[in-house]
C-alpha cells in the first residue's frame, strides 16, 4: 500500500515536470543559455561578457536563450513565459530583452523571438526589432546556418537601441514602507470607539461585551487572518562589478517580434 | 471594580488583535480589487492599440488594393464597433464581458480576412510602410493574449483571497464580489493567421 502512494506520488511529480514547457532560471545566473547546443564554448563566453557588461553599465538585461524545441509552443508565448518566470530586466523597470532562440530541424522551421520588456517597448518598437533586428540581422545569418553571427549583430543592435534608455545607479528603490500606518492609530481609533464612547454614554447599555459582535472578532483575533505577505518576485540582486548578479525581476507585455526560417 | 478594570483591559486587546487583522485582509482585498481593475486597463489599453492602428493599416492596403473595398470597409466598420464598447472595470460583469469580447472578436476575423485578402498583392507585402505595420499588428495581438492572461491571473487571484476562509467572512461583509474571467474564444486569443 504504502508503495502503491509512492509510486503515485512519483508519477505526479514527474508529469508536473515535464508539463513544465519551459526552461527554469539558470543557477548559476546566465545571460547566455545554450541549451540547444548551437554556439561554441568561446562563442558563449563572448557574447555573456557584452551583456554582462551591459547589464552593468546600464543594468538593462539582455538574456540569449536557444532550445531545442519549443513544446509546440507558440514562439512569442514561449519567449514571453520564460522572460517572466526568470524575471528578465529590473523590478518596476521592467527593462529585460529575451531572445528566444530555436534551430531549424530536418521538419521544423526555425524560430527566433525577441520578447521586449514593459519598459524597453518605448526605444524598441515591435516594428524596430522586426526590421532591423530579426529581418535585417538575424534571419539572413540564422539561414546561412551562421547562428552566432545572427545572435551577437543582433544583440548589439538591441543594445544599441536600448543604450541610454536607463542607468545602472538609478535600480536600488527600497520597497518597504509596508507597515506604514502603524497599530497605534488603530489602538486609538477602538478605544474611543468601544471603550471611551460606551463610557461616556453610560454602562447601562453594555455596548461593548456580549453581543454578536465579540465573537466575530474574537475570531478575526484568533485567526490571525494572515498577513498579507510581499508576492512580488525575487528582489533585485543583480549589482555591479565583477559577473552578472542574477536576473532582476522584469515583466513584460507581449512586446517584441520575431520571424522564422 | 478591579475585575471591571481586567475586562475592559482584555477587551481591549481583542479589538486590537481584531482591528488589525480586519485590517490586514480589507487592505489585502482592497489591493487585489485595485489590481484586478489596473489590469482591467491594461486590456483596454491594448485593445485601443490595436484599434490605433488600424486607420493607418487601412490607408496602406488602399494604395495598392482598391479591388478589396468590401474588406476594408468590413475593417472599418468592425473597429467603430469594437472601440464603442467601454467598461468600466466596477461594473464588469459577464454580460458586458461577452459584449466586449463579441466586439473585439468581430475585429479580430476581420483583420484576419483583410491578411488573407493581401497575399493577392506582392507589390503591397514588399512596402516597407505595410511590413511594419504588419509587424506592429503582431506584437499587438501578441500584448492582447498577454494581458488577457495576466487580467485572468488577477482576477483569479483576488477570487481565491475572497473565498477563502477567513476573508470570506470579511469579503462578505464588505461585500467583496467576484470578478470574471475571460473564456478563450475561437481566434481570439491568437494572432490573425493566414488560411486558405
Amino acid at each position: 500500500m504504502k508503495k502503491l502512494i509512492v509510486s503515485i506520488v512519483a508519477l505526479f511529480l514527474a508529469v508536473a515536470i515535464f508539463a513544465q514547457d519551459i526552461p527554469e532560471r539558470p543557477n548559476p545566473p546566465r545571460m547566455v543559455n545554450d541549451l540547444a547546443n548551437v554556439l561554441s564554448t568561446e562563442q558563449v563566453q563572448q557574447l555573456e561578457a557584452e551583456l554582462v557588461q551591459f547589464n552593468n553599465t546600464t543594468s538593462t538585461q539582455i538574456a540569449v536563450v536557444t532550445v531545442p524545441t519549443l513544446n509546440g509552443n507558440d514562439p512569442s508565448d514561449f519567449a514571453v513565459k520564460l522572460h517572466e518566470k526568470w524575471g528578465v530586466g529590473q523590478q518596476g523597470k521592467n527593462n529585460g530583452i529575451v531572445v528566444l532562440f530555436k534551430p531549424k530541424t530536418g521538419t521544423e522551421k526555425g524560430q527566433v523571438f525577441i520578447s521586449v520588456g514593459y519598459g524597453l517597448e518605448g526605444v524598441i518598437p515591435d516594428a524596430i526589432a522586426h526590421r532591423d533586428v530579426v529581418d535585417f540581422e538575424m534571419i539572413p545569418r540564422f539561414k546561412q546556418n551562421d547562428v552566432f553571427g545572427g545572435l551577437y549583430y543582433g544583440t548589439r543592435v538591441l543594445m544599441e537601441l536600448a543604450s541610454g534608455e536607463y542607468t545602472a545607479d538609478e535600480y536600488h528603490q527600497s520597497v518597504n514602507d509596508k507597515q506604514g500606518d502603524g497599530l497605534f492609530g488603530g489602538i486609538l481609533f477602538f478605544l474611543i470607539l468601544f471603550i471611551v464612547v460606551p463610557i461616556l454614554r453610560g454602562r447601562s447599555k453594555r455596548y461593548y461585551s456580549g453581543g454578536s459582535s465579540l465573537p466575530f472578532w474574537l475570531a478575526m483575533g484568533m485567526m490571525g487572518a494572515g498577513r498579507n505577505s510581499h508576492s512580488g518576485s525575487w528582489g533585485n540582486f543583480s549589482s555591479g562589478g565583477g559577473g552578472f548578479g542574477g536576473f532582476g525581476g522584469g515583466m513584460t507585455g507581449g512586446g517584441g517580434a520575431g520571424g522564422s526560417w | 471594580m478591579k475585575k471591571s478594570w481586567i475586562v475592559l483591559i482584555v477587551i481591549a486587546l481583542l479589538l486590537v488583535i481584531g482591528y488589525s487583522s480586519v485590517k490586514n485582509s480589507y487592505n489585502s482585498m482592497v489591493s487585489q480589487e485595485e489590481g484586478v481593475a489596473a489590469q482591467w486597463s491594461n486590456v483596454e489599453n491594448v485593445y485601443q492599440r490595436r484599434a490605433d492602428l488600424i486607420p493607418n493599416l487601412v490607408n496602406t492596403v488602399k494604395g495598392y488594393a482598391e479591388h478589396e473595398k468590401e474588406t476594408l470597409a468590413a475593417v472599418v466598420e468592425a473597429r467603430a464597433k469594437a472601440t464603442s464598447v467601454n467598461i468600466n472595470p466596477e461594473k464588469l460583469d459577464a454580460q458586458s464581458l461577452q459584449q466586449f469580447q463579441e466586439a473585439q472578436s468581430g475585429l479580430s476575423s476581420a483583420l484576419s480576412r483583410l491578411m488573407v485578402v493581401v497575399e493577392k498583392y506582392p507589390d503591397l507585402k514588399a512596402n516597407q510602410n505595410f511590413l511594419d505595420l504588419q509587424a506592429q499588428l503582431e506584437g499587438t495581438e501578441n500584448r492582447i493574449a498577454v494581458e488577457r492572461r495576466k487580467f485572468n491571473e488577477a482576477a483569479q487571484a483576488y477570487n481565491t483571497t475572497i473565498r477563502k476562509f477567513p476573508k470570506n467572512i470579511m469579503a462578505n461583509i464588505f461585500g467583496f464580489e467576484k470578478k470574471i474571467y475571460f473564456e478563450a474564444e475561437k481566434g481570439a486569443e491568437k494572432a490573425p493567421e493566414v488560411q486558405f
